[in-house]
């Protein structure tokens, strides 16, 4: 009997843990998107990593720069693989330029905001992300085929929409 | 005897073993599992409660960044801004231009690009520069310091850049003065102040980024004092000196000041810092750099202003016109508190008095409080250090200048960021309000050809081009006087205005804008205003502002398009005064005798070099103005490392 009262107020201790623990982490990043301009796509980012789950502000910030890099990455070889077909002088042009703002945001934004996160001097990080963001901007500016979307406009609007939500979580910090 | 008996009814399982013993080990397992999913069950409930009320405020600012209502449809992303951070209110004006009429994205070529590298600021021969640190006159030169990133176009690795001048002008480049090498400024050797002690001997503070990314300040002096070029500097073996006091957070800890001295024979410096959203400056005495008491108050605090960077305090006086040591103290001096806002990259002063007995300030008008009130500059201009030259009796300004285009040209161009020119600082003794700032007279040294205009009549509505031969490195002095009657006759509304949420130069006033359009082409499809803008409340009063637009500054899209400015008080019997100071991809405009100051970066890709021009403009609906002009072709500064085959870089 005592062995499984004890038992008993082991899991019942256990669970409680479990909740209040994971029931603040939920509260960090909830009340951290909520001061961000993109909710859902900050929770959803901050969920799928499970760093989230142990992570301070600081940490939530490192988690969408990583976020940031790996969508520019993406669209980046998707400008690549563009790049390697492309016929029209214009669109190839775009292109190019497109090249240089994404690894812009690879090697110089991305590198510094994380940079400036690590130690502690978060309006730099404020500025790359902001960058970042318009590097997006400017590429999907320099396609010619107004008023329509350029054919890496998901990517161009993610890495957009995500430097946002890191330049305002870098805000937190500052 | 185990007591079996369960919270829920047993159920027979499927599958169950058919052993004994298991059997008597299943009833408790199954009791156990039952109160864990019971459990399991209130949690969840919690769960979805809490997670309902949080996706029922999912917070979208609206039409701050890039909202868009319909992903699939609309074209446009919304433009990030490169201004103040979320939260803080922002504009309306488009950093982008929305419509994308000539705009370029990628316009930039290595001749636009070269020709951006200005002649006669200070900067150093490539990659990043931030705050400046610790100048200081010191037999018989000039010296400048800067946070220098050696590897790269943008901010990292940060070490201490040097340089020395005759004249604040003709700069020459010296070895790093201090690198990363110390577990203590491992991560950062970041901003400080000189302080030159009575007997000539010169000690420097500093902020270091430890190993483990806490602000602690360090003490530092010159290997060899008979040196004039200060190239070597030793750190103190016992640093750090200052670690973050109880109550102040390990990154919340930076940039120490020049010292001055107390009534009672100590030096006294002040740090700034912040609790919670407050800023603060701390104070801490000492008698000997080394060991420091914390004083028991605080310099000040201004709730709401966040963190304050790079804060600075000095004397000024009430009514001399020269600059005054950083100790001296008395009843006709005032005392300036400064500081770097991190929430918004903008500096900010306060005019008040010292209260020397308990290390305290207060400012002589609350509304207008370090934070939130003047700035010394309404362009980009941040972390701005003064020190007092005691080689010609005057309290001398710098200030850092970053880029406003995207970081993707800076690394094309592998530089990014120069110094304001020196300025002067005194006391207005005609508001008591306000600084004045003005550049160093040696500037001067730079003009080549001049021109002068005499009352040059500008009509409402008109575009006056000022034939003065090349216009990327300028000196202007103007003079206006708008019409009279127009003053008195319009009729005034309670409209209020700002330089920053108008529509720039095309948003037609009846008594403004009017002014000054530099790095404009013959076409006018890149000009930059400088200008006046006069608006009249209903009350019949004339309200001054003065403002800088950059939103048709450039075709290329990627670069800073916003409007600086502000109200400058303009006094009775008072003409209007400019003076502007163009040097490729910067201008620096000073207003009223340098009562406001805005300095911008500006990138054109077509107003460059011969097609570069000046025009004077007025587009008021209803006054005229006349504009009389001194203007001065500026020689480059040549500013290069030092010339000797021992300091190579």
């Amino acid at each position: 009997m005592t062995k499984i009262i004890s038992l008993f107020i082991l899991e019942a201790v256990f669970c409680f843990t479990f909740f209040t623990v994971s029931y603040s982490d939920i509260n960090l990043i909830q009340t951290t998107c909520k001061k961000t301009p993109f909710y859902d796509l900050c929770v959803l980012t901050l969920k799928s990593d499970p760093r989230s789950s142990t992570a301070d502000v600081s940490g939530l910030a490192r988690i969408v720069a990583d976020s940031v890099k790996a969508k520019a990455i993406a669209t980046l070889n998707q400008i690549s693989a563009l790049l390697k077909s492309v016929k029209d002088p214009t669109l190839e042009k775009a292109l190019e330029g497109c090249i240089v703002s994404y690894n812009t945001i690879i090697q110089a934004d991305i590198p510094v905001a994380i940079d400036a996160i690590e130690k502690n001097n978060p309006k730099f990080a404020v500025q790359s992300a902001t960058d970042a963001g318009n590097e997006a901007q400017a590429c999907e500016n320099s396609f010619a085929e107004k008023p329509s979307n350029s054919p890496i406009f998901s990517g161009n609007k993610a890495v957009h929409d995500l430097s946002v939500v890191l330049q305002s979580i870098a805000s937190l910090l500052l | 005897m185990v007591d079996t008996r369960p919270f829920l009814p047993v159920s027979s399982h499927a599958g169950s073993d058919p052993t004994g013993p298991s059997e008597n080990r299943r009833k408790p397992m199954k009791l156990q599992l039952s109160i864990f999913f019971v459990l399991l069950t209130v949690g969840f409930f919690a769960a979805l409660l809490t997670s309902n009320n949080g996706s029922d405020n999912g917070f979208v600012k609206e039409n701050e960044h890039g909202s868009l209502a319909s992903p699939s449809s609309e074209k446009q992303l919304r433009p990030v801004s490169r201004g103040p951070a979320v939260g803080v209110s922002e504009k309306s004006n488009r950093l982008f231009a929305k419509d994308n009429e000539n705009q370029l994205a990628y316009p930039w070529n290595n001749s636009m690009l070269s020709w951006q590298r200005t002649a006669f600021h200070f900067q150093p021969e490539k990659n990043w520069m931030n705050d400046p640190n610790g100048p200081l006159f010191y037999k018989g030169w000039y010296h400048f310091f800067y946070q220098y990133n050696p590897h790269a176009a943008v901010w990292g690795d940060i070490v201490w850049g040097h340089a020395v001048s005759k004249d604040l002008i003709h700069w020459l480049h010296l070895p790093l003065a201090m690198v990363a090498d110390q577990w203590y400024d491992k991560n950062g050797v970041w901003t400080g102040s000189a302080t030159i002690l009575p007997d000539g001997k010169v000690v420097m503070l500093y902020t270091g980024s430890t190993t483990e990314n806490v602000q602690v300040q360090n003490l530092a002096y010159p290997a060899d004092h008979s040196d004039p070029l200060l190239i070597n500097w030793v750190k103190y073996s016992g640093n750090p000196v200052l670690v973050p006091p109880p109550g102040i957070l390990d990154k919340d800890f930076r940039d120490p000041t020049t010292a001055w001295l107390t009534s009672e024979g100590k030096w006294r410096i002040t740090i700034g810092s912040k609790i919670n959203k407050t800023g603060i400056a701390l104070v801490y005495d000492t008698k000997d750099f080394i060991n420091y008491e914390l004083l028991d108050g605080i310099l000040h605090a201004v709730p709401g202003t966040g963190m304050w960077e790079c804060v600075d305090f000095f004397p000024v006086s009430k009514t001399e016109e020269n600059g005054l040591d950083t100790s001296v103290n008395g009843p006709s001096v005032k005392h300036v508190v400064k500081a770097s806002l991190d929430d918004d990259r903008h500096d900010y002063y306060s005019i008040g008095t010292y209260h020397e007995k308990n290390g305290t300030w207060i400012p002589d008008e609350p509304k207008i409080d370090v934070g939130i009130g003047l700035r010394y500059d309404y362009g980009i201009y941040y972390a701005a250090k003064t020190f007092y030259d005691q080689n010609k009796n005057r309290r001398v300004l710098w200030g850092w200048i970053g880029e406003s285009d995207s970081e993707a040209a800076d690394m094309q161009k592998g530089w990014a960021s120069v110094q304001s020119i020196p300025r002067t600082i005194l006391f207005d003794k005609k508001t008591g309000t306000h600084l004045l700032q003005w550049p160093v007279e040696e500037i001067e040294s730079l003009r080549l050809k001049s021109y002068e205009f005499n009352q040059v009549k500008v009509q409402a509505g008109s575009v006056v081009p000022l034939d003065v031969g090349p216009a990327t490195q300028l000196d202007i002095i103007a003079e206006f006087e708008i019409d009279n009657e127009a003053l008195e006759k319009t009729t005034g509304s309670n409209v209020t205005f700002s330089c920053s949420s108008s529509g720039g130069t095309v948003e037609r006033g009846a008594l403004g804008p009017f002014g000054l359009l530099v790095l404009a082409d013959d076409s006018l499809s890149e000009q930059t205003p400088v200008y006046f803008y006069i608006a009249k409340g209903s009350d019949g009063k004339l309200k001054t502002f003065f403002c800088n637009d950059q939103s048709r500054s450039s075709v290329a899209s990627d670069v800073n398009k916003q409007i600086y400015g502000n109200l400058v008080p303009v006094l009775e019997g008072e003409k209007l005064s400019l003076r502007v100071l163009v040097d490729h991809s910067i201008v620096e405009s000073f207003a009223q005798g340098g009562r406001t100051v805005i300095t911008s970066r500006v990138y054109p890709t077509k107003a460059i070099y011969g097609a570069a021009k000046l025009f004077l403009f007025n587009n008021a609906t209803e006054a005229s103005v006349s504009a009389s002009l001194r203007i001065w072709q500026m020689n480059s500064a040549f500013i290069r490392p030092y010339p000797n085959d021992k300091e190579s870089q």
